[in-house]
């Protein structure tokens, strides 16, 4: 039933609308089945428990969005219910909502309408006719709520209807049309926070570190990706399979010339100074914490053998105020090196204290 | 990149025209039009074309010459041949003198103001700098960052020139270079986080063993020391208590 489409509109599709449908969906099929823990399926995939016998709900809406000339932008959803008993979507609640959207966006046309499954059925065209009063070629927006780990792309289609004559028989059938996604700046920055979930309690550091670093291995990737394609092409042209195309060349080459990108010397002089400047907090932090724990240490010893050694322990009485006077001039120096901390005389005096320590 | 697309449209008109030129002097007007062009920097897809090549064997060979001097050579090239080559327009001079930056720009990122002057035939650096801001960055085929303190000027992007027949091997060289140390890289991230990962794997242990042995020992003495404390403070209480009788008689 779909075959690529003809018509030469091309759609723009944004966030907001997958995540609608999407989100419809997950709450009609979680209100379906109370006794089934709200874990974030849209799935239908049989191991779910013994539940999930029933067929996974279809879910329907309206898209709202712009037409300007050849390009169709398709910014926001709303839901409808479908009435089973007369195969169409509630008329009056399209209306009603129309409205209320037209208010708010007055720029804003009902496009077309959207539903979740696997393919577009026989029965959607006749939604399809119904909404063809509203606009001449509406839109059909269906969202596959199957998750599978192979597939690479969105499981979402766009279908357009056209004529075609079958059998004789003008007819009215979908045909499957390509789209790209647009972003608008808040539904970017949303979608980055949603692919970037990290631990919510902060996590410690070790797995705020394993993020941090698995993002840019994944950025490297997707280079490494990128200039091996680019690679496999110069090749190719050497051995002479494609023909030589000399601004392609022209490019490559400049892009080439921007290797290395960070060699010169201040760039190493910079780097090194950040890196030392770095170990050397980290050391400080650490003789702290050791300061500060010998501290508590020193504590509890004088307040374990004072009572005991009022007047024969001579020895430890005498141990403890030496580890107590040392204690803090550790403090103390610590003190100080906090200040030249900002001076940058750093390196001589920490490596001073660390051999002394 | 956009210099590309400036150009395409200006190498498809001359390449039509020089298709289409019949006589040999009709082609080297068409050469002289090419490298006069302001906005035109490439010219292999010129270099290539069948009736330009037959240049080679006519008397108005030096026009070859000089095109092939525009798609790799630089100024000193033009000065060192001077005699074989025709004279050039002012125009055709500037652009040489741009290539022969592009051509540095090759080689090096950072460039001497005294390697530039040199090779430019320029002899002070104020009239250096003002050919590099007008001609070249605002042209758009550099970009870069001009340093007068050290006297030299540090390239981030030139437009690519003409391939030489044997550059081609040398671009897929460093192609493969940087494959492999972009694959080294993700290698050694890989490991990062695998080691970031136990890290804290032991530490968690280690903490938790710390804690067990805190608890077992809060215990024991709990149990044991207590008595052991209850005994040694009373006999401590009675002694310096007779300590106190004798001292303050």
């Amino acid at each position: 039933m779909a075959s690529s489409s003809s018509s030469g509109l091309t759609f723009k599709l944004h966030p907001l609308v997958i995540v609608n449908i999407s989100d419809h969906y997950t709450r009609v099929k979680s209100q379906m089945n109370p006794t089934l823990a709200p874990h974030n399926n849209a799935t239908n995939n049989g191991g779910d428990g013994v539940v999930s016998s029933l067929p996974p709900p279809r879910v329907f809406g309206c898209v709202i969005g712009v037409q300007k000339g050849r390009t169709v932008e398709i910014f926001n959803s709303f839901e409808l219910l479908y009435d089973p008993s007369t195969h169409s979507l509630d008329r009056p609640f399209l209306e009603k909502k129309q409205e209320l959207y037209k208010k708010v966006f007055p720029h804003f046309y009902i496009l077309g309408w959207y539903s979740t499954g696997s393919d577009a059925e026989e029965s959607d065209m006749h939604i399809h006719k119904a909404l063809m009063d509203i606009n001449e070629s509406p839109v059909y927006v269906l969202l596959n709520p199957a998750i599978n780990h192979s597939q690479k792309d969105l499981p979402v289609s766009i279908f357009e209807s056209e004529l075609h004559v079958i059998d004789g028989i003008p007819q009215l059938i979908f045909v499957r049309s390509s789209y790209t996604i647009e972003t608008v700046e808040a539904e970017r920055i949303s979608v980055d926070h949603v692919a970037h979930l990290k631990p919510s309690d902060g996590g410690s550091a070790a797995t705020q570190l394993a993020a941090n670093l698995t993002g840019i291995h994944s950025a490297i990737k997707m280079l490494h990706s990128r200039i091996k394609v680019l690679h496999h092409y110069l090749l190719a042209m050497e051995k002479g399979d494609v023909p030589c195309e000399n601004s392609l060349l022209r490019q490559v080459s400049s892009l080439l010339r921007r290797l290395p990108a960070i060699e010169s010397g201040k760039f190493q002089d910079d780097f090194l100074m950040e890196y030392n400047d770095t170990l050397l907090i980290s050391y400080l932090a650490m003789l702290t914490n050791c300061s500060s724990a010998m501290n508590d240490l020193v504590d509890k010893f004088s307040t374990a053998y004072d009572r005991h050694t009022r007047r024969g322990g001579r020895t430890a009485f005498s141990e403890c105020c030496l580890v107590l006077v040392s204690r803090c001039l550790v403090l103390d120096s610590f003190d100080a090196l906090f200040q030249l901390c900002r001076h940058r005389f750093l390196s001589s005096s920490l490596c001073c204290l660390g051999i002394g320590y | 990149m956009d210099i590309e697309q400036r150009q395409s449209e200006l190498i498809d008109q001359f390449v039509k025209q020089a298709s289409a030129a019949s006589n040999t002097s009709a082609i080297s007007s068409v050469i002289v039009d090419a490298t006069s062009h302001p906005l035109l920097f490439a010219f292999s897809e010129i270099l290539a074309l069948p009736n330009v090549l037959q240049l080679e064997a006519t008397d108005e060979k030096f026009y070859l010459d000089l095109l092939r001097l525009f798609a790799h050579g630089i100024w000193s090239d033009y000065k060192s041949n001077a005699d074989r080559l025709p004279q050039l327009v002012p125009d055709q001079i500037l652009k040489l003198k741009q290539l022969t930056v592009l051509t540095l720009a090759e080689t090096y990122k950072v460039l001497p103001y005294d390697q530039l002057m040199q090779e430019l035939d320029v002899t002070n650096v104020r009239e250096l700098e003002d050919f590099l801001i007008n001609e070249c960055m605002y042209a758009g085929i550099v970009r870069g960052k001009l340093d007068q303190l050290r006297r030299c000027f540090e390239v981030q992007f030139a437009a690519g020139r003409d391939l030489r027949p044997g550059q081609l091997g040398n671009m897929i060289q460093t192609l493969s270079d940087w494959l492999s140390t972009s694959e080294n890289m993700l290698v050694s991230i890989q490991d990062k986080i695998k080691w970031a990962d136990s890290m804290s794997e032991v530490d968690k242990k280690h903490r938790k063993e710390v804690e067990e042995k805190v608890d077992e020992v809060k215990k024991s003495i709990f149990k044991v020391g207590w008595i052991y404390f209850y005994c040694f403070t009373s006999l401590e209480f009675f002694i310096l208590k007779y300590i106190d009788d004798i001292m303050f008689r």
